[in-house]
């Protein structure tokens, strides 16, 4: 078997955390956590992932969109395939009127929703790394 | 330094604006005169001051008038009127028309800055309303993000760990602990969605879909609706049997939220109709309107329930086994097919069934200069 994929989840609630980490690490991913977003920045800027899992709603606010803002801007990161988990509701679009339901944060991204089926977890994982798999292989 | 307050004050009279100036001018108090109505006015856009004294009788534009126009455009300004009539028919008038107080002149410069005095603390305490209501304003519309955020959290974290567990102990669990955890979920889900009503009904301001609205077609989201009911009517049983008119004019509005009422309908229709039964579902135009039935064949609700239906926390007394809701879903219907400008009603009879109704206005231009798309089946 070829090496185990290396996921890093950026969630500062470390119960949910450990509700998507075990099905993650059964379906044999190496998963890394941070539990804020200094945390996740460090940890993305220090080692190589195949994919990021992060929460929108950290802190005092959005602050995982600030992340994913950060990482569009880095030459090297911004390839990295995101997987943005959020309890905002897709109704919740009511409350910031106006805004697209699901934004792009980053081009290559997918959105699920808190608490996620582990099923629809894994298949988002592994649809994501695949693509960025295939985009790799078509720039080499 | 800026100084604390500024004051205005309109009158014809010179001696009145100079002692005016003298009386109320102070280091923390800033006064502007005007020797007539229109020039005032222009100075009040322009300073906006905290407290303006304005006298009653000018020449060209008369205090009344002034008076109108300040309370028009800026209805929090705190006007007293100087009356020269020294009657006190006048004086009222102008209080009955807005102003917070009038001085009578002559006055001496005590009751000048007494009553300036006053008029500035009133000046405050409008102010500081106005703030706390902004304030409470925004409280309310955050709300929704505030606790959706502390309530559903720790919810989503349980709930996200039950998946966990119930993957992870499959080989061990039993057949009927495994139920068990089935239950949970549902039950944990079912909280989630409640939290979600809730917060939809006391927090969010539904007129702010109009800000939105844009023509759309009545057969998708209907199509829409009908998925994501199915599995619910599967289960049971029930068949669900659309059958909408084509072409069909589009209506203004917002898909979602009019997808969220068509879904709510037929849940209900579903919730309250017995196993091995049919929903319909009807769409087709109806003079200036966008008509659209769900029909069911379910208990039927009672005469006494129907008036109020439509209203917060109202639920039908007949319920069959397993109903579950918190009675919000209609009000919640009401207000967005409102706010789409149609009407929302229903007919029933225990133990027949019930149909409910939604009227929409067909969307003006759209349907004119634009056909209803091929509609895919």
């Amino acid at each position: 078997m070829s090496e185990p994929k290396r996921l890093l989840i950026i969630d500062d609630d470390p119960d949910f955390v450990a509700g998507i980490k075990a099905i993650l690490v059964k379906a044999k991913y190496e998963v890394d956590v941070a539990y804020n977003p200094k945390d996740g920045f460090q940890a993305l800027k220090s080692k190589s992932y195949d994919l990021l899992l992060l929460d929108v709603m950290m802190g005092r606010g959005a602050e995982g969109i600030m992340i994913a803002r950060k990482l569009g801007k880095d030459p090297i990161l911004r390839n990295l395939p995101v997987l943005i988990i959020t309890g905002i509701r897709e109704q919740m679009a009511f409350l910031f009127p106006g805004q697209a339901v699901h934004p792009h944060f980053v081009p290559v991204d997918e959105l699920v929703e808190k608490p996620v089926e582990p099923k629809l977890l894994l298949e988002k994982v592994q649809a994501l790394l695949k693509t960025a798999e295939a985009r790799k292989a078509k720039s080499q | 330094m800026q100084p604390k307050h500024k004051i205005l004050v309109i009158d014809d009279e010179e001696v009145v604006l100079d002692s005016c100036t003298q009386v109320l001018a102070s280091g923390d108090c800033q006064v502007a005169t005007a020797s007539n109505g229109a020039q005032g006015l222009k100075l009040v856009a322009e300073i906006q001051p905290d407290l303006i004294f304005l006298d009653l009788k000018m020449p060209g534009l008369s205090g009344f008038e002034v008076l109108e126009r300040i309370r028009s455009e800026h209805p929090l300004m705190v006007v007293i009127v100087i009356t020269g009539y020294a009657t006190v028919s006048s004086a009222i008038e102008a209080m009955k028309r807005g102003a917070f107080d009038f001085l009578p002149k002559p006055f001496t410069p005590e009751e000048l800055r007494l009553i300036a005095k006053r008029g500035l603390e009133h000046h405050r305490l409008v102010q500081q309303t106005v703030a706390l209501r902004r304030e409470k304003e925004m409280l309310r519309e955050n709300f929704a993000a505030i606790v959706s955020h502390e309530l559903k959290a720790p919810l989503g974290a349980v709930q996200q760990n039950l998946y966990a567990l119930t993957d992870e102990l499959a080989e061990q669990l039993s057949d009927d602990q495994k139920e068990r955890f089935a239950r949970l979920k549902t039950r944990l889900d079912d909280l989630l969605k409640l939290i979600h009503s809730w917060l939809r009904v006391f927090s969010v301001d539904i007129n702010k879909l109009k800000e939105t609205f844009q023509p759309i077609s009545v057969a998708d989201a209907l199509a829409k609706a009908v998925e994501t009911v199915q599995p619910h009517a599967t289960r049971k049983a029930i068949e669900i049997q659309p059958s909408v008119a084509d072409p069909l004019p589009r209506v203004n509005g917002d898909e979602g939220s009019l997808t969220e009422v068509l879904v709510n309908l037929l849940g209900n229709a579903v919730k309250y109709s017995f196993p091995n039964s049919k929903v319909g579902v009807r769409a087709e135009a109806q003079g200036p309107h966008v008509l659209i039935s769900v029909t069911d064949t379910g208990v039927g609700i009672a005469k006494e329930d129907l008036p109020h239906l439509f209203q917060d926390f109202v639920r039908g007394q007949a319920q069959p086994e397993g109903a579950a809701g918190c009675g919000l879903g209609l009000a919640i219907s009401r207000r967005i097919v409102e706010v789409h400008g149609g009407s929302i009603t229903v007919e029933s009879e225990p133990g027949k069934g019930s149909t409910f109704m939604i009227h929409l206005p067909v969307a003006q231009a759209a349907s004119e200069s634009r056909p209803t798309p091929e509609r895919k089946v």
